[in-house]
């Protein structure tokens, strides 16, 4: 510690650098939280971070970096140690939240890197931390992600499942970072690896020894270049495969122009973190990426007995995807219209809902952002749409049975003005779905799900005139803001209260 | 002519509230039911035809003069919003391809169903043109 801060000190341009385990975890929801209770909040996150987080990180060799109120930063030597400590803090959290109504828990999202820090006395910098910042607001309440550099490391070593993510652009980052998810849970891991067509490489079980066996048999079979986890058949231009490489040489800037950089440290560390940067390439157009959210599959009870037309109830299957957190906004789909590639002219501020167009018009942008962005853009399907608005709940709403006020902007529920995409709280799966907008998805409108799908596809009939809607607008009732409300439109045909939101492949 | 009459009090109520939709339609427009009646007990789902004299129907965004789409009332009991576009919901059924007749499958009980055209913008004409309110049966 002092050597190296008398090393910075002493010559101010070469910091100490080393390779080092990052840690960064945040409490999910925490002004929600805070506001629900400020005080016993509070008193229970300083509780969990003595009893729980510094003793289990102090056993695993870490330091504790920095903490705020709803997160914190260490920084390990090891990176089996580091994951480790990661499941031991998640699993507590688990138990500790069980005897508590859902919506007081406490939920921590973490992200692991493994990268060449500058270290300062007190701080950590280098785009390493952001990397692993990155991750943090990647993964999913309660869940650890780690990138390709500490998947590497410690495949062989923790008794764990991992789930391929696939490549995933990171800020401000240069090239995509292969992304994993870890499985502590043994049934996590079965439901993943039971997926046909999710071939989820180095399976280890965690605490079975059944599956030890099993996992050590399937690393057997493949060589280490065939980590790619799941791939979609339609899908022809896939990330390549996952290469075993140093994380350090696959960052790639990221939507670097359309947002400020919101996981750099500290300004002092920007001219360093700038310098570590390659430039962008001037032919690649990022601004036009719409800020999305990976969904991990599963399977879910699609539809409710509160109307007709959302029964029957049925089990259905969903493959992962890559789905926008809002819908389209003004701005996204004007670089369209300037590109002569979509005709509708839209009005208002660029930061606004997208809405008045029609599903084929949402073809027209489809295509233009294929073409500028070089991946395969498509609608959700109706039961991608559905099984990311729940958000994993099964109640009415995502955030319970009945309406209240503050979420979501609908007749009759206290807001009906629609402002700007992402005004209204995103669902746990990080989904701003309330925005006042309902949504076109890729499914002709059939009057029930008698017959539907169950593997998460469109369902597309002969002679499709009409396709489904999905979501409360400003002038639908409360009963529209249900997650499981489907309603139906001539697709030829605008509505000034109907947009999109588009999805991709992990 | 009874329809005419019936017509009379959303056009006051419109213009009282300054309420009406900008675009004009001819004053002998006439829109109404051609099946189902008034008063009609219906088994089931039905085919809903409708009937427009003295305009024609077009799809949504056509702004031609004196044509509109037609959009179906199912059980509405507030008042038209005359300067809003028609909402839409499982309650106010939209044509905007210009259809002429729908499938209409209602549950079990007495219904309300009502005609109104829209113009380009689903917006009622000013004068607006509706059918009369009809109640029908369906066991």
């Amino acid at each position: 510690m002092s050597d190296e801060g008398a090393e910075s000190a002493r010559s101010g341009v070469t910091a100490p650098r080393r390779l080092a385990t990052i840690m960064v975890a945040d409490i999910v929801g925490y002004s929600r939280l805070t506001q629900a209770d400020e005080r016993g909040t509070h008193e229970r996150v300083l509780r969990i971070k003595r009893e729980l987080i510094e003793p289990v990180i102090g056993e695993h060799g870490g330091r504790v970096i920095r903490q705020q109120g709803d997160g914190f930063l260490c920084v390990f030597d090891s990176p089996v140690e580091c994951v480790r400590a990661a499941i031991v803090i998640q699993q507590n959290m688990v138990a500790r939240n069980l005897e508590l109504p859902q919506d007081q828990w406490i939920r921590f999202r973490i992200g692991i890197n493994l990268g060449d820090v500058i270290v300062e006395p007190d701080d950590i910098y280098g785009d390493g931390v952001n990397v692993a910042a990155r991750l943090e607001q990647l993964a999913e309440p309660g869940t650890i992600y780690i990138s390709g550099g500490v998947y590497e490391q410690i495949r062989y070593k923790l008794v764990c499942g991992y789930q391929s993510l696939g490549d995933r652009k990171v800020k401000n980052i240069m090239d995509p970072v292969p992304i994993y998810r870890v499985l502590p849970d043994p049934a996590a891991v079965a439901k993943a690896a039971t997926r046909r067509w999710l071939r989820v490489g180095a399976l280890m079980a965690a605490c079975l020894a059944v599956l030890v066996g099993a996992g050590g048999w399937y690393l057997w079979q493949r060589q280490p270049e065939q980590v790619v986890i799941f791939e979609r058949p339609t899908q022809a231009t896939l990330q390549p495969a996952y290469q075993s490489m140093p994380l350090t040489g696959q960052r790639r800037a990221d939507e670097a122009a359309s947002r400020p950089p919101v996981e750099a440290p500290a300004p002092s560390a920007a001219p360093s973190l700038q310098a570590m940067v390659v430039p962008k390439p001037p032919s690649e157009t990022r601004t036009t990426e719409p800020d999305t959210t990976g969904i991990v599959g599963g399977s879910f009870d699609m539809g409710s007995n509160d109307d007709p037309t959302e029964q029957p109830l049925h089990k259905v299957q969903i493959a992962p995807f890559v789905i926008s957190k809002g819908v389209v906004t003004v701005g996204q789909w004007r670089e369209c219209v300037q590109a002569n590639a979509c005709s509708y002219v839209p009005s208002g501020d660029d930061d606004a809902p997208l809405s008045n167009v029609s599903w084929n018009d949402t073809q027209q942008y489809l295509k233009w952002l294929n073409t500028v962005t070089r991946r395969q853009w498509r609608l959700p399907t109706e039961a991608e749409w559905e099984y990311a608005a729940r958000g994993g709940t099964r109640t009415r709403f995502w955030w319970g049975d009945a309406m209240k006020p503050g979420v979501a902007i609908c007749k009759g529920c206290g807001d009906t003005k629609v402002m700007k995409a992402g005004t209204m709280p995103a669902n746990p799966y990080g989904l701003h779905i309330n925005d006042g907008v309902s949504e076109w998805v890729e499914d002709c409108w059939v009057k029930d799900y008698r017959g539907a799908p169950a593997n998460g596809a469109a369902r597309i009939v002969p002679d499709c005139r009409e396709r489904v809607i999905r979501g409360a607008s400003s002038r639908n009732d409360s009963s529209y803001a249900r997650t499981a409300s489907r309603d139906f439109y001539d697709a030829s045909v605008r509505y000034p209260t109907h947009g999109f939101r588009v999805v991709t492949t992990p | 002519m009874l329809t005419r009459r019936l017509v009379l009090p959303s056009i006051l109520l419109a213009s009282t509230s300054a309420l009406a939709g900008k675009t004009p339609a001819p004053s002998d427009a006439y829109l109404y039911f051609i099946w189902p009646q008034d008063g009609t007990r219906i088994k089931g789902a039905f085919w809903c035809r409708f009937g427009l004299r003295n305009m024609g129907v077009t799809h949504a965004g056509d702004s031609t003069a004196n044509m509109g789409h037609h959009h179906l009332f199912i059980d509405v009991d507030e008042p038209l919003d005359g300067d809003q576009p028609i909402a839409q919901d499982k309650k106010h059924l939209h044509f905007g391809a210009g259809q002429t007749e729908a499938r209409i499958d209602l549950p079990p009980g007495p219904h309300t169903l009502q005609l109104v055209l829209g113009d380009a913008d689903h917006v009622p004409f000013n004068p607006p043109v509706v059918s009369k309110k009809i109640k029908i049966v369906v066991y």
